[in-house]
């Protein structure tokens, strides 16, 4: 081998982002292979605007994220220099910083968050101006938050009186400006009034449906449904229409037995909540169901994940079960990638199975991200990237995926395997060293919003919000 | 006038002495003496005896020689003396020799003064041979020769002729014993007779006798004869049988031919002897005989036997033909295989493998048997150079020492590979899933953490402790969400879920009472209302049947059951039944309407079973054989299983009889564990084992495992079908262990150690209290003396 000094491959650029569109194609460049990152990103920038001030661009080459020099990411490949290399670019993900903290009581179990860009917000029909986020929080103690971006807590609903029962919330969401429900483990799920002028939160309706604790809601605004995931292995289905929804079922109102109904007098409510059922109960899991999303695009198909380790697709019109797909973990907790069709499941088993869901699919497990140390118990969707995700974990951690990042397992029906570009730690854990079991700092609820950044509520009851820098 | 009576007395005595000497010395003596007298012919021979005696001997015996006469008085008169006595044996000795040493004197002196005598008259022939003498006339008319004075002159001078002492000539002293003188000298004056001392003189000699006195006198000067030091010397080592040779050493240093020293000059410079390089004209002579009778024929050339003839002759036998190859004997030992030399241990090494300063003297500090190698690489130019091998005898003696010290014995090596002994075990990640990391934490208990159960659903996690509390935690986040306070003095001692999924009840055990609870705040109205249901259903039935026996007398039942009061009821403590004595585990019956408690101490209520539904407790067992350790119904049948110190009995609880004694040879049996299929029993025990029973098998335990360090505590099955069990120890760890039972009969259970799960602390000695498993998960809690509870998935 004679020690060429410069070996040049030639590239063709491109992005699937048409901001940053090359004005005219400039065709095959050449390049010399000892260049990384930094400089490709110079070379598109300098093609793109010249006098702008730059911005940090993501290469990709055939899929991949380019993170040594041209020469060792082709030899390690495979990849004759001979070949026209395929390089995407992409805005590079900034790692996102610690922005801000908002202290809780007690343990904060879910977090939502109402913007212009949020799908709630989207619901509200543009009610939300920009500067004027809002940030949902549900916490242990039964009380449902709503913070705006300084810190100041707007308004906070009052304990409910539920027969002297925990009120623990475990999950909580807007489903339009005005409205917002919330679910824990006393087995209801509430509907919430949020008045932004009075600041105040008011229970509207009391929706009994399950014996054991609800562990997520889904909402869908524009067809007034809203999906709640229990450990009774059943998923129900409520309107967000009070009036929707039929009368409750008597067994399960606080006032059906004796000793709770006594209990429930002696906390002398003030004002009783109406209370309803379910429009559809389906059942079908085998253990707790731990998340439900619906389907993004199409509000009749619902996705559910449960502790039987299954992946259930929900026809919600039928009410029936379209298709179970099996895993070897419990899972618990689901996202949608809309544009790749994926969902993605934080697994008991510490990592992240993504799924195709459609019938047609074969192979059950697409791509395994591995990085967490512990449960994977939060997942969203970046809302700029169609291939990123965010993840929150039992470990402490809130970790960044791109699911193009990836390599083949060599494990066999295990599908690509991915690793984090980015992790963020607990403000509160101060530096120490993660533990798996993440005691005091165990992330539950994870947002990513477009205007707000991401949002990260857990054991060390904080709301945790990072964003990316200059963005 | 003394001399005179003594001599004549000597030669009176003198006969029979003379006499008795011939006898002795016959023939040599006589014939010398005789011969001698005859004439010279046998100088030459005498000469020769007696140049090996030393002068000194000579003297003496011419000493002797004199003493014949006067010297017979001493051994006359003082023969007694021990002097006289050796005297008289030296007299002996030299009167053998005398007159042959007397006669080497004189051929000596004749010698000596002959030759010089003769060369005088020869050159003084030629000059002046007249003038030496005058001849006169005597008085009796005789021609006289008159000698001149001798001039010595220069010439004359012979200093390397011995100085001849005696002046008369060979004459006998006896010739002048009647004159005062004795002798003449050369000019033919009269030699007087030396002085001799007076009595007194005589005496004193003999008083203080000087050394080398041999009160002899000398005959040849007639002066006494004393002995020189150096004479005396040689005596002194005659006696001794010693050499007498002064200076000689019998012990000299060996001087080698051939030694280390360079010899600068060869053995021999002999030039090189001629018949080195001439041909040898023998060899010639003896070539040119051969060839001639080569050409005479006379030497035919060698001609190969024909095949036929040597086939006739010769008939070998092949002794070995059929020899087959043996096997070596058995007491054969190869020896063993020495790696080949390196490049340091060559004479000459390259210069990498040459130890520097440091490493010389490393190696030189060393203890001989730590060094790593028994030679330091030396280099040399040559191999000629190389010197000898310093420690070869040292080398030698070891190997001989080895050789006597470590025999070599052959070892009866099995030719097994090793790997094919071990059972073949499946791979633990083949096994997966097994819990393998802390998932999370139960913080908020204070002291000792007892017991831990999960409930039916797998949801929640109860756990009960030393501070008297009953804890009800979330499972994945480890949420404290319910708790009650049962007992101010009393632990917890165990807490049970019980097992069915239609209501939602924990029993726990604190003191002598087990309290059933039904945490209605983390329930659902309806099932807080079938669990209330269930818990009530029995009361009053123990009122409308009291137990009575035949004669009327109302026994003390051996539990009684109670509401606990308010405070415990409005937190969910519904029922308290309380037995004898403490209760230390309560076991659930599948069904759920029953239950068993086991109190240790007490005795004959040791054991004892509850029944929920008519609120009523039982006592199986009349008398307990050994103090009950734990107590468990089988899963499926009506089987009970009873664990003491030493043993394991299984009774069957529809015909009332016991089924089989369990003997897992433990000293103490901390607890058991049946599994779901009803046929294998795992025992943990204080003496650190986890002993694996099957019951089909034998009453001993199938397998024994101990790998814990410490007593075990705890062992569970998982009951949600997955092959797992796990124990829980004081040395803070628990072991997840693949324990798989296959319904055939014909195979034996797999057990393959997973997992040691570490994170509890060792507090006091006491490390994981209890291990239990989520129903359908593989994942187990642990609780801790800590304070902790740890999910492990």
């Amino acid at each position: 081998m004679d020690p060429k000094p410069e070996v040049k491959v030639p590239v063709r650029l491109s992005t699937r982002d048409p901001s940053i569109q090359l004005a005219q194609e400039p065709g095959p460049l050449l390049v010399q292979t000892t260049l990384k990152r930094p400089q490709l990103s110079a070379l598109v920038n300098s093609l793109l605007r010249p006098d702008d001030k730059a911005i940090p661009f993501d290469i990709l080459i055939n899929g991949q994220f380019l993170r040594t020099t041209i020469d060792e990411f082709l030899t390690n490949n495979g990849i004759s220099a001979e070949t026209t290399l395929d390089v995407e670019y992409t805005r590079a993900l900034v790692p996102p910083l610690n922005v801000t903290s908002f202290e809780h009581d007690d343990w904060v179990s879910a977090v939502d968050v109402l913007s212009a860009s949020s799908a709630s917000g989207v619901w509200s029909g543009g009610n939300v101006q920009s500067r004027q986020e809002r940030i949902l929080s549900a916490s242990y103690d039964g009380l449902v938050r709503v913070w705006d971006m300084s810190g100041n807590v707007l308004a906070t609903s009052e304990a409910p009186n539920n027969g002297g029962r925990i009120t623990s919330l475990k999950s909580a969401k807007w489903i339009s400006d005005k409205k917002i429900v919330a679910a824990g483990m006393d087995n209801v799920v509430r509907m919430y009034k949020y008045d932004e002028d009075t600041r105040t939160i008011t229970p509207s309706v009391e929706l009994f449906s399950h014996r054991w604790g609800v562990e997520d809601v889904a909402v869908h605004g524009p067809s007034n449904r809203i999906l709640s995931a229990s450990a009774d292995t059943t998923i129900s289905v409520f309107s967000s229409n009070a009036k929707e929804n039929p009368s409750p079922p008597t067994e399960l109102l606080p006032s059906s037995n004796a000793a709770s109904n006594k209990r429930q007098k002696l906390s002398k409510p003030d004002k009783t909540v109406s209370a309803r059922g379910p429009l559809i109960k389906l059942s079908g899991h085998a253990s707790p169901v731990s998340s439900v999303v619906f389907k993004p695009d199409d509000a009749t198909v619902a996705y559910s994940a449960s502790h039987d380790h299954s992946l259930k697709t929900w026809d919600l019109p039928t009410s029936t079960c379209v298709d179970t797909r099996s895993t070897g973990h419990s899972l618990l907790s689901l996202g949608a990638l809309p544009k790749l069709n994926l969902l993605a499941t934080g697994t008991s088993a510490r990592h992240i199975t993504l799924i195709d869901p459609r019938a047609s699919a074969t192979q059950i497990s697409v791509m395994t991200l591995r990085g967490h140390k512990n449960a994977v118990v939060s997942l969203d969707v970046d809302p700029t990237s169609d291939y990123s995700l965010l993840s929150g974990s039992h470990d402490g951690t809130v970790q960044i995926w791109d699911v193009r990042s990836v390599r083949q397992s060599e494990v066999q029906g295990e599908g690509q395997v991915g690793e984090s570009m980015y992790t963020i730690y607990r403000d509160s854990a101060k530096g120490r060293p993660s533990h798996s079991h993440g005691e005091d700092v165990k992330v539950f609820g994870v947002r990513w919003d477009k205007e707000v950044g991401i949002v990260s509520v857990g054991e060390d009851k904080k709301v945790q919000i990072n964003r990316p820098v200059g963005s | 006038m003394a001399p005179n009576p003594r001599k004549r007395k000597a030669v009176t005595r003198d006969v029979p002495a003379a006499s008795n000497s011939e006898e002795e010395l016959a023939d040599g003596l006589l014939d010398g003496i005789l011969s001698h007298s005859e004439g010279e012919s046998d100088a030459d021979h005498e000469e020769d005896a007696e140049s090996d005696t030393s002068s000194v001997i000579e003297g003496l015996s011419d000493e002797d020689e004199e003493d014949e006469e006067d010297g017979a008085a001493f051994s006359d008169t003082d023969p007694k003396d021990g002097e006289g006595d050796i005297r008289e044996q030296m007299r002996k000795l030299t009167t053998r020799d005398a007159t042959v040493r007397l006669s080497g004197v004189d051929h000596a002196l004749d010698r000596d003064s002959r030759p010089l005598a003769d060369g005088e008259l020869d050159e003084q022939d030629d000059e002046s041979l007249q003038r030496n003498y005058t001849v006169t006339t005597d008085a009796n008319g005789n021609p006289r020769y008159l000698y001149r004075e001798i001039d010595p002159v220069y010439e004359s001078d012979d200093s390397d002729a011995p100085e001849t002492t005696n002046t008369i000539g060979n004459i006998p002293l006896t010739y002048y014993d009647e004159y005062p003188h004795i002798g003449y000298d050369i000019n033919g004056k009269k030699i007087q007779r030396p002085a001799k001392g007076e009595a007194l003189d005589a005496l004193l000699d003999q008083i203080d006798i000087p050394k080398g006195w041999t009160g002899l006198t000398d005959p040849a000067t007639g002066k006494p004869l004393n002995l020189s030091e150096e004479e005396l010397d040689v005596l002194k080592r005659l006696t001794r049988n010693e050499v007498v040779e002064d200076g000689y050493d019998p012990y000299p240093e060996m001087v080698h031919y051939f030694s280390g020293k360079l010899e600068v000059m060869p053995l021999s410079a002999a030039p090189e002897p001629k018949r080195r390089f001439v041909p040898s004209k023998h060899e010639a002579k003896r070539v040119m005989k051969i060839v001639k009778a080569i050409r005479e024929g006379r030497i035919q050339p060698y001609k190969p036997p024909s095949e036929e003839e040597e086939e006739e002759e010769r008939v070998y036998y092949d002794v070995w033909a059929d020899e087959k190859p043996r096997p070596e004997n058995s007491m054969h030992l190869a020896a063993p295989k020495l790696p080949p030399p390196g490049y340091d241990a060559s004479y000459h090494p390259p210069r990498e493998y040459l130890p520097d300063k440091n490493e010389e003297a490393a190696w030189l500090a060393a203890d001989e048997e730590d060094r790593e190698k028994d030679y330091l690489p030396k280099n040399y130019e040559a191999l000629r150079k190389v010197p000898g091998y310093e420690r070869f005898v040292k080398e030698r003696f070891e190997r001989s020492l080895d050789l006597y010290l470590a025999p070599r014995v052959r070892r009866n090596k099995l030719n097994i590979d090793p790997e094919s002994l071990l059972p073949k075990l499946p791979n633990p990640e083949d096994l997966k899933p097994f819990p393998t990391t802390c998932a999370a934490i139960f913080r908020g208990q204070e002291g000792r953490v007892r017991s831990v159960s999960f409930d039916p659903q797998g949801i929640f996690v109860a756990s009960g402790g030393d501070d008297g509390y009953v804890r009800i935690w979330e499972l994945l986040t480890g949420r404290q969400v319910w708790n009650v306070k049962l007992s101010d003095e009393d632990a917890v001692d165990a807490v049970k879920w019980r097992p069915t999924k239609d209501a939602s009840i924990l029993a726990a055990a604190a003191g002598e009472s087990v309290y059933l609870i039904v945490p209605y705040s983390i329930l659902s109205p309806d099932v807080e209302q079938a669990s209330r249901d269930i818990l009530d259903a029995g009361w009053g039935y123990a009122a409308s049947k009291p137990s009575t026996t035949t004669n009327g007398v109302t026994k003390e039942p051996p539990g009684k059951w109670a509401r606990p009061g308010g405070k415990f009821e409005s937190k969910g403590v519904l029922v308290q039944a309380t037995v004898r004595s403490m209760v230390k585990i309560i076991n659930w019956h599948r069904k759920g309407d029953y239950f068993a408690t086991v109190s240790p101490r007490g005795q004959s209520s040791a054991v004892a079973i509850h029944t929920l539904s008519k609120h009523l407790t039982q006592l199986p067992f009349r008398r307990l054989k050994g103090i009950a350790q734990t107590a468990q119904f089988h899963p499926s049948k009506a089987i009970f299983f009873v664990a003491t110190r030493n043993t394991i009995r299984s009774y069957d609880l529809a015909k009332q009889e016991l089924v089989k004694i369990l003997q897992p040879g433990a000293k103490w049996i901390s607890s058991i564990d049946v599994h779901p299929g009803g046929d294998n029993i795992i025992v943990g025990t204080y003496d650190k084992r986890l002993l694996w029973h099957d019951l089909d098998l034998s009453t001993k335990p199938y397998k024994t495992l101990r790998f814990h360090q410490e007593a075990i505590r705890a062992v569970r099955f998982h009951q949600g079908g997955l092959p797992l069990f796990a124990d829980a120890s004081d040395d803070g760890s628990l072991q997840i262990f693949h324990g798989k039972v296959v319904g055939d009969l014909m195979e034996n259970a797999t057990i393959v150690p997973l997992k040691v799960l570490k994170g509890h602390k060792v507090k006091s000695r006491l490390g994981v209290m209890d291990v239990d498993w989520h129903p359908r998960e593989p994942w187990c809690v642990s609780a801790g003396a800590d304070g902790t509870c740890r999910l492990w998935n």
